[in-house]
């Protein structure tokens, strides 16, 4: 969806000078297709194509920018200028990402913190309207996406991430420190949200910290792995995007991700593409990793929790007057959807 | 304004939603505004209905939480309870709100230990079963 922002104009201006800056050699730069989209509710996204002149060559590239609106949903945790250091460090990995270009914490280039990336060809179908879903139930049909949407994540967990220099993402310690961790960073959100935990949510965290499983190994985790979150292109994931929730931590956590009922809405395939079975034979077979159900339920638990904290803090980002974005206040009535679903998992 | 409008609150939201979601709405072209249009739409509806249950769901909880008081309080005075859980349920006998019902949770699971799993699980299931009652009213204007 292309937003209208009476200030677009100015704005790509604005992103074409700072482009010239930074290609030295470039001549008759000038920045077209320019799109603003709207993809989820943390960082602005820009998308354009820049052509230039560079010693009598014609030279294009696709790019994309996102910056920071300073009010974003995920603000806490995700720093553009961490998602840069990720995706420099995932450029030499097999797993698919969009190569960074430049990032600047400069505000007075453009307002804002913000990052240049690649364009990657490809689509990015919301699971959550019609057409994503029908998108993605073809591509579920023909059999190919949900082989690559598997193969994706297996290589995701087989990086080397210490080879990558991705520990300066904080590494756990042994036993149960990264369940600990993450509850403790949700909990963090519903503390930043202002507002009042609901009861049910108190007893979800006692029983998540009562609970935490130990964690066998070590991997990335991307944090938010799903469809929406993957562009895909000929039927292949060609680029994995969002890189705002991602940590040093059990697979089982990006596992359980897959396997949730919050990310396919009553349809049968997870994630709205792929078969379950499938899914558990390939991801073993890829990465050698035995999926552990029990700690998948755990961590299922976790996202209820995770997905209270997100609507409380988006209804209270708007409740603040922080966001005129209506789409926030109407969030503060997911958080009881969540809480049922809280409930019946605790056995209410 | 009840004094000038003669439509309830509930009814007044209601209303102004459907002129957002008929009029409003699509007579606006800008995508982003547009969706802002229908969005308030959907909010309103949905304050629309909480507002209209709003006096029966405290009511509702207020019975519920008073309830619960005097069922925990009969099990503690059965057996001896940790002093931390006893200040929390006369703090929840004192004021029967949510705020109350959090503390008294956090106090069961930090004295778990020392109550033992029968015990707890006893105490919590009667927590759990009041609140389940809660979010159910709560899905109703939810959904």
């Amino acid at each position: 969806m292309t937003q209208q922002a009476p200030d677009d104009q100015a704005m790509a201006e604005r992103i074409r000078q700072y482009i010239e800056t930074q290609l030295p050699d470039a001549s008759d730069l000038r920045l077209e297709a320019m799109e603003r989209i709207a993809v989820g509710w943390s960082h602005e996204t820009w998308l354009f194509d820049a052509h230039w002149t560079e010693g009598g060559v014609s030279k294009t590239r696709g790019l994309c920018l996102r910056r920071d609106p300073g009010n974003a949903l995920l603000r806490h945790f995700s720093d553009l200028g961490v998602q840069f250091q990720v995706l420099r460090s995932l450029e030499a990995t097999p797993l698919p990402t969009p190569k960074p270009y430049w990032y600047e914490s400069d505000t007075s280039i453009l307002g804002k913190p913000f990052l240049v990336m690649e364009k990657v060809a490809g689509t990015c179908p919301s699971p959550w309207g019609s057409a994503g879903r029908r998108f993605y139930a073809e591509a579920a049909a023909r059999g190919t996406l949900p082989k690559s949407f598997t193969a994706a994540l297996a290589s995701l967990h087989s990086i080397d991430w210490e080879a990558a220099g991705l520990s300066f993402l904080g590494v756990p310690e042994s036993d149960n420190d990264f369940a600990l961790r993450e509850v403790q960073k949700w909990c963090e959100l519903v503390e930043i949200s202002q507002q009042e935990p609901h009861p049910i949510l108190i007893d979800l965290i006692g029983w998540l910290k009562a609970n935490a499983p130990e964690t066998k190994r070590l991997t990335l985790v991307h944090g938010a792995y799903r469809t929406g979150n993957l562009l895909i292109d000929n039927d292949q994931i060609s680029a994995v995007l969002d890189w705002e929730l991602q940590v040093i931590g059990d697979p089982m956590y990006d596992v359980a991700y897959v396997l949730t009922d919050l990310n396919r809405e009553g349809s049968a395939l997870l994630s709205h593409l792929v078969e379950r079975d499938a899914f558990f034979r390939e991801y073993e077979q890829a990465t050698g990793i035995e999926i552990d159900e029990k700690v998948c339920q755990y961590y299922g638990m976790l996202y209820q929790l995770r997905s209270a904290a997100f609507w409380m803090s988006a209804a209270g980002l708007y409740a603040s007057g922080q966001s005129d974005d209506i789409r926030l206040a109407r969030t503060a009535w997911s958080v009881p959807f969540v809480l049922e679903g809280a409930a019946r998992a605790l056995g209410y | 304004m009840a004094d000038y409008v003669q439509l309830a609150p509930d009814e007044l939201l209601e209303r102004i939603a459907r002129t957002l979601k008929k009029e409003i709405g699509p007579a606006v072209e800008a995508a982003y505004p547009k969706t802002q249009a229908f969005m308030a739409a959907v909010v309103l509806q949905k304050l629309a209905g909480q507002l209209r249950l709003a006096d029966d769901h405290a009511a509702a909880s207020q019975r519920d939480l008073q309830e619960l008081t005097e069922e925990l309080s009969q099990l503690a005075a059965s057996n001896a309870i940790p002093a931390p859980l006893a200040e929390a349920l006369r703090t929840l006998r004192h004021d029967l709100d949510a705020a109350s019902v959090s503390r008294l949770i956090e106090t069961l699971y930090a004295t778990r230990s020392e109550l033992g799993e029968e015990r707890f699980n006893s105490l919590i299931r009667r927590v759990r079963t009041r609140l389940r009652a809660r979010v159910d009213r709560e899905m109703v204007y939810a959904a």
